[in-house]
């Protein structure tokens, strides 16, 4: 049954991917592609048409097919700024390609405006591939010097927004302007559909270019009023790799702000977070520093020592949030645990695998999952905490290359009788108690081996 | 699924803010009735023990150790 499912599914696939819409025409097409940080974003303004006669309610979107890197995010929105709805499809030869639903069916002669924005990763290729402490880091960029499109476009523009005036080389397709850290392409006009030209942008890039190469995120709640959330990130500098050795009294001297290495970052913590503690595989590095704000906390970062690329790092961060922030509560003894599945890492972060555990208190029932984005779930475990001997369940959910799109709430329900509360203090009377039955019975064990006195006089 | 207007915030039965004086107050309780008891164990003798008193005594001790120990945990930060 689920292979005659499954075969369907694919039937199906094939038969949306097939018919593209020859009468759909892209009138105009805005592209930024944004280089400043180590990810590329690219937000595209699209202006569509209906030649045809029949309604239009289906847009699809392609994706290159020889992109580098990894697409980790994408949305579409319409003109009002309102999400629009995103199913990826199988198309031959092309990885990533969506089918976007239309909120309103496209008549013949009229235009549409969508936005769709999407952000790579690992795109960005340093080059040369190892450089020295002193030198700047120089990345490229491959992309297409026209939107990849399964419609014909019939103008387009495109920008390049560099993070730097050093700009090395990139590719001349006139009309090409070039003013400060921006790189205009185009208007092209009258562009076929799917055409690929390689745009080619090499540049300074001194963004930290640093990857979370796995986090563990774990959050414990108690119903004693209180959520505990930890962190075991490995963070990992993908950019360029250092050749050479390391000189601290180079690093020390050097006080210009455009570095490759990495010597701090920043991150943020909810605003009513406390108890905020972090540490390495070997103790407390005093190096970190607690900002509050107004809405959030500002905790900034040093790891043992300088990150140059192809080093790596490691590092425990843990906090305690009140349990009002995030749970809630329904009559019937329901309870909504709603928090966020990722949380800010750093700015720009890059995140490769992340995994969620949530640690459910004793004696729940009746779980149900909510994740803002399709994520991998696991198997559930049983772990014993303080004065535990029933045991708490722990979901786990996984999901690999995420970015600050990916920072979206769960949603956990499950049923939980209050009267659980009192498991651990009667625990404990219990335990005090036995203690107590056993003094009341040694003291009336005799193990003298000759009569006591008071006997012999009696 | 959920539907949030109809929740409210969950907050602790128990204010957090006076763990640190439930802990004095019941742990000051539970250590006064302990030893109590064990006063009791060791200068009463043989012919002048009385059971029925001996678990009274010992079951107010534990009641009160145990939640005391409890909120002791919750004032150090170990949610249980």
């Amino acid at each position: 049954m689920l292979r005659l499912l499954s075969i369907l599914a694919v039937i199906g696939y094939v038969v949306c991917a097939i018919p593209i819409n020859s009468n759909l025409v892209n009138k105009n097409v805005d592209r930024i592609i944004d280089l400043n940080s180590q990810l590329v974003k690219v937000t595209a303004s699209i202006t569509l048409e209906n030649t045809g006669k029949d309604p239009v309610s289906n847009v699809l979107i392609f994706m290159e097919p020889d992109a580098q890197g990894a697409l980790a995010f994408i949305s579409a929105q319409d003109a009002l700024k309102e999400d629009l709805k995103l199913e990826p499809i199988k198309v031959d030869g092309i990885n990533d390609a969506y089918d976007v639903k239309l909120r309103q069916p496209l008549n013949q002669g009229r235009t549409a405006g969508i936005t769709v924005e999407y952000v790579y990763t690992d795109a960005l290729q340093p080059y040369p591939n190892s450089i020295s402490q002193k030198d700047r880091q120089l990345v490229r960029y491959f992309g297409n010097h026209y939107f990849y499109s399964p419609y014909k476009t019939v103008k387009q523009t495109t920008t390049v927004m560099l993070n730097s005036r050093d700009i090395e080389s990139y590719t001349k397709l006139k009309p090409v302007s070039q003013q400060d850290t921006t790189i205009t392409y185009g208007p092209y006009n009258n562009i076929e559909s799917l055409t690929v030209d390689q745009l080619i942008v090499h540049y300074e890039n001194n963004a930290p270019f640093l990857t979370v190469t796995r986090i563990e995120r774990l959050i414990e709640i108690s119903h004693w009023g209180n959520i505990a959330v930890q962190e075991n990130t490995e963070i990992y500098h993908s950019g360029a790799k250092l050749k050479g050795p390391f000189s601290r009294y180079d690093y020390q001297r050097d006080s210009s702000s455009s570095h490759h290495s990495i010597k701090a970052y920043h991150t943020v913590l909810p605003a009513a977070a406390h108890s905020i503690y972090y540490r390495d595989s070997n103790g407390n590095i005093s190096t970190s520093q607690v900002r509050p704000r107004k809405d959030w906390i500002e905790l900034e970062l040093r790891p043992r020592f300088p990150l140059f690329g192809g080093w790596k790092s490691s590092y425990t961060l843990g906090y305690s949030v009140p349990s009002y922030q995030y749970l809630f509560k329904t009559n019937n003894n329901q309870y909504v645990l709603k928090m966020r599945l990722l949380d800010h890492v750093f700015d720009d972060m890059h995140v490769n695998e992340l995994e969620t555990s949530i640690v459910l208190p004793v004696g729940v029932k009746n779980v149900q999952l909510k994740t803002p984005y399709p994520v991998q779930r696991l198997d559930d475990e049983v772990t014993y905490k303080y004065l535990d001997n029933l045991g708490r369940m722990i979901i786990k959910l996984r999901k690999e290359n995420l970015v600050e799109q990916h920072i979206q709430d769960l949603e956990i329900t499950y049923d939980w009788q209050s009267v659980l509360l009192l498991h651990e203090p009667i625990l404990l009377s219990l335990a005090l108690y036995a203690l107590f039955v056993f003094v009341i019975i040694y003291v009336r064990l005799d193990f003298s081996i000759h009569k006591p006195d008071h006997s012999k006089t009696q | 699924m959920a539907d949030f207007d109809s929740m409210t915030r969950y907050v602790s039965p128990v204010n957090p803010a006076i763990f640190p004086h439930l802990t004095f107050v019941l742990l000051g309780i539970g250590i006064f009735f302990t030893a109590w008891f064990f006063v009791y164990e060791v200068t009463s003798t043989k012919l002048s023990r009385d059971i029925k008193k001996e678990l009274l005594l010992s079951l107010v001790a534990s009641i009160f150790s145990g939640f005391g120990i409890l909120f002791l945990l919750l004032t150090v930060g170990i949610y249980v």
